[in-house]
């Protein structure tokens, strides 16, 4: 038995119990999917990091 | 009938609604009351059985509707009975109610009073439940068909927790409906009306409207009052709507995306794929490619064969104020999908896969890691399966092309070609540090060791704004270590080695507990203040709040400063002293007759590299796209001779970890994650 916390509802549930992995419910993977669909899932662009990946090139 | 009044018993007994003789008294007491002897006539009654399982139920609900009333109910048949009595009434009912459910929040929410000869009680708390659980009453009579009063408390739960969620910015894409706010709502209505009007096929529903407008109006005060009193639970009831509304819109997508496919038919497949010939699904690949150009490549490259090629491009959207974010594009998504045809969620079918090998093949800079962990994380959480089933795999493309005069070699990562021309570069050189010392050979490769090993950190650290030079200022000289802690009060700013040090200071100037910041120095405060808290107050508070930060960087340089020491060089051998310019160079590196003078240590591990990189021409690739065709097939694409990685699911697990920083609203973890992310990036890379 493993405790997870579901990356939507933030509930802790028991990996072997739940029918939709790695969520807690497929209420909750559903609302996940809705999300990648509507593209409100992002990796914030930070002009500072592409700068530094330049800076350590410098091989 | 037996009535105990006055010190005496009347009695008096009937039968099919007429007495069977006047009232007599049959003896004296001292109690008072009622007592109803009923016995069911079989022939107007077809079932003359008593059900003690519906007595008992409808017993115990009158006992929660009338607090403290006691209530027993005893079955001479079987010798079996309860007792009821409940001081906390319709509160207690909810909790009843809920016995089995998991609620959200702690507390039932209840609210009473009276208006215009009408008293109402309502009792309510939220559950993870998908259903609504409403129990409504007058006048102790379940109204099962509900009426006014239902009709009233819902409009005033809708409208108002609306209200409060428009007002404290919670709704961010989706506004929730009544019925959103019903899911999982446990509530107990009950209502005391001098003239009930009943309606309805089985008169059990209240048809009153002016108990509509007193309901609407009462409980709509009261509840907007009790949010702003509470707002943790506020926040959690209108997450739980807010999610509610996200799934219906979610659900609604999802069919769509089932219909378009079968309408496009069984061949319907996504237009930039380039599939591959063989359908033999056990030996087919599918590259999930970052930019149309490698994607070029890539199907240039390929082995039409067994290999499938879906270009896919991150697209930047402007998420919030002033923050720009990568996302995955809806039809990429859907690409995906339609390309993989394993389905997703319930219908997963893993069995159903085209391919037996999905390889996610992005560029080696932060752009192509941030798609990397998007779609870690999409194939964590929409294949779980076939993550599970090791079918997702990471492509090594090269990051470095090396020409030598015996042919082209490649190489994948920064550290390793660092670490290939620190060696070359080690040969035949020696370092004279001017103090009559001469190093080399395997002593100098472990200076050099140990400077590489320093040199991320320091930039790092000067990075977040803090420059070596000061930071040595701040130096210990008796353990020769860098002080990592950081502590802001207000204006004032102050230094610590641990965090022992911090709470004695703490406890000294009677401040209370520090408040880690997770992001660099120059910590802002962020720009999306708390909901339910007031930005005013919050902001004062901040002034006094000790803030703490953690250099964890200075943990890895006092560790080679140790190092350093040991092999006699201090803190300011690292940093480039003030120079008249006619002086001796400070250090030198000798190679034959070459001499290269050096203004400090990290000079050093730069002039040693660079001779490492005499005879070679090394080519830093910034993209794929950068490769052609050819290059790509002989280093990521050929079976033969390229690496994969398989995603392990502590790898997709660790993605997604990652991702719920990134997509948290808290900007400072946010902020740490872009700082560590290369090091990540790395991990994953080995």
């Amino acid at each position: 038995m493993a405790l997870l916390t579901c990356p939507i509802c933030e509930c802790t549930f028991d990996s072997e119990k739940s029918p939709a992995m790695p969520f807690c419910s497929e209420k909750c993977r559903l609302i996940d999917l809705g999300r990648w669909l509507d593209e409100r899932y992002g990796i914030p662009v930070e002009r500072e990091a592409v700068a530094g990946d330049e800076e350590v090139s410098d091989v | 009938m037996e009535v105990y009044r006055d010190g005496k018993i009347y009695q008096q007994e009937y039968e099919r609604g007429k007495p069977l003789g006047p009232v007599t008294v049959i003896g004296t007491t001292t109690k008072t009351g009622t007592k109803t002897t009923f016995k069911p006539d079989p022939l107007i009654f077809p079932n003359t059985k008593f059900s003690y399982d519906i007595l008992q139920k409808r017993l115990q609900e009158l006992a929660f509707l009338n607090r403290g009333v006691t209530i027993k109910i005893f079955d001479e048949r079987i010798n079996e009975g309860q007792e009821f009595c409940y001081y906390r009434g319709i509160v207690e009912f909810v909790e009843y109610l809920n016995r089995a459910s998991e609620v959200i929040h702690p507390e039932v929410i209840y609210f009473s009073g009276s208006e215009d000869g009408i008293e109402f009680e309502v009792a309510f708390q939220y559950t993870t439940e998908l259903t609504e659980n409403l129990h409504s009453y007058v006048n102790n009579i379940h109204t099962i068909e509900g009426g006014t009063h239902v009709t009233g408390f819902r409009s005033a739960l809708t409208r108002t927790l609306n209200q409060y969620g428009r007002k404290n910015d919670m709704f961010k894409d989706i506004v929730p409906t009544g019925e959103d706010f019903r899911e999982g709502l446990t509530v107990v209505i009950s209502l005391r009306v001098a003239n009930p009007q009943f309606e309805g096929q089985t008169k059990t529903k209240l048809g009153n409207s002016e108990v509509e407008s007193v309901m609407n109006t009462r409980i709509g005060d009261a509840l907007a009052d009790f949010l702003e009193q509470n707002p943790k639970t506020a926040r959690v009831i209108l997450r739980k709507g807010v999610l509610a509304a996200e799934a219906r819109e979610a659900a609604r997508k999802a069919r769509e995306l089932v219909r378009r496919k079968s309408a496009l038919g069984g061949m319907g497949l996504p237009g930039k794929l380039r599939d591959c010939i063989s359908t033999d699904r056990d030996k087919c690949e599918l590259y999930l490619v970052e930019g149309d150009s490698a994607g070029g490549s890539a199907e240039g490259g390929r082995l039409r064969e067994f290999q499938a090629i879906l270009p896919l491009r991150g697209k930047i959207i402007n998420a919030y104020k002033s923050r720009e974010d990568r996302v995955l594009a809806n039809e990429e998504v859907q690409s995906m999908i339609y390309a993989i045809r394993t389905g997703v969620g319930e219908e997963q079918d893993i069995s159903k896969r085209r391919y037996d090998k999905i390889i996610i093949m992005t560029d080696a800079d932060v752009d192509g890691s941030h798609i990397r962990t998007l779609l870690l994380c999409f194939f964590y959480r929409q294949m779980y399966r076939l993550v599970e089933a090791g079918h997702v795999y990471v492509a090594q493309p090269p990051l470095y092309r090396v020409r030598t005069k015996d042919g082209v070699y490649y190489v994948q990562t920064e550290e390793e070609m660092k670490r290939q021309l620190l060696e070359r570069g080690l040969q035949e050189s020696v370092f004279d540090p001017r103090d009559g010392r001469l190093i080399e050979g395997e002593m100098l490769a472990r200076l050099c060791t140990t400077l590489a090993s320093m040199e991320d950190a320091i930039t790092g650290l000067e990075r977040r704004g803090i420059s070596l030079r000061d930071h040595a200022t701040r130096l210990d000289p008796q353990t020769n270590r860098l002080p990592a802690y950081h502590l802001v009060i207000g204006t004032e700013e102050r230094w610590f080695f641990n965090r022992a040090d911090i709470d004695q200071f703490l406890q000294e100037q009677g401040l209370g507990q520090a408040v880690e910041s997770q992001a660099g120095a120059q910590v802002t405060s962020p720009p999306e203040a708390a909901a339910g808290g007031a930005p005013a107050e919050a902001d004062q508070q901040e002034r006094k709040t000790p803030i703490l930060t953690e250099f964890h960087e200075i943990r890895t340089i006092n560790a080679g400063l140790r190092d350093l020491a040991e092999m006699g060089f201090g803190i300011d051998s690292l940093i480039p002293q003030e120079r008249t310019g006619i002086e001796e160079p400070r250090y030198v590196l000798k190679r034959g007759q070459a001499e290269k003078p050096l203004e400090d240590l990290r000079g050093l591990l730069a002039a040693v590299r660079e001779a490492g990189e005499k005879g070679l021409q090394v080519t830093r690739f910034k993209g794929l796209g950068e490769m052609n065709a050819e290059e790509l097939r002989e280093t990521t694409l050929d079976p033969a001779r390229r690496t994969l990685m398989k995603v392990t699911m502590e790898d997709a697990g660790a993605a997604d970890d990652m991702f719920r920083i990134l997509m948290g609203d808290k900007v400072e973890p946010r902020r740490e994650f872009i700082e560590k992310h290369a090091l990540e990036v790395r991990n994953l890379d080995v």
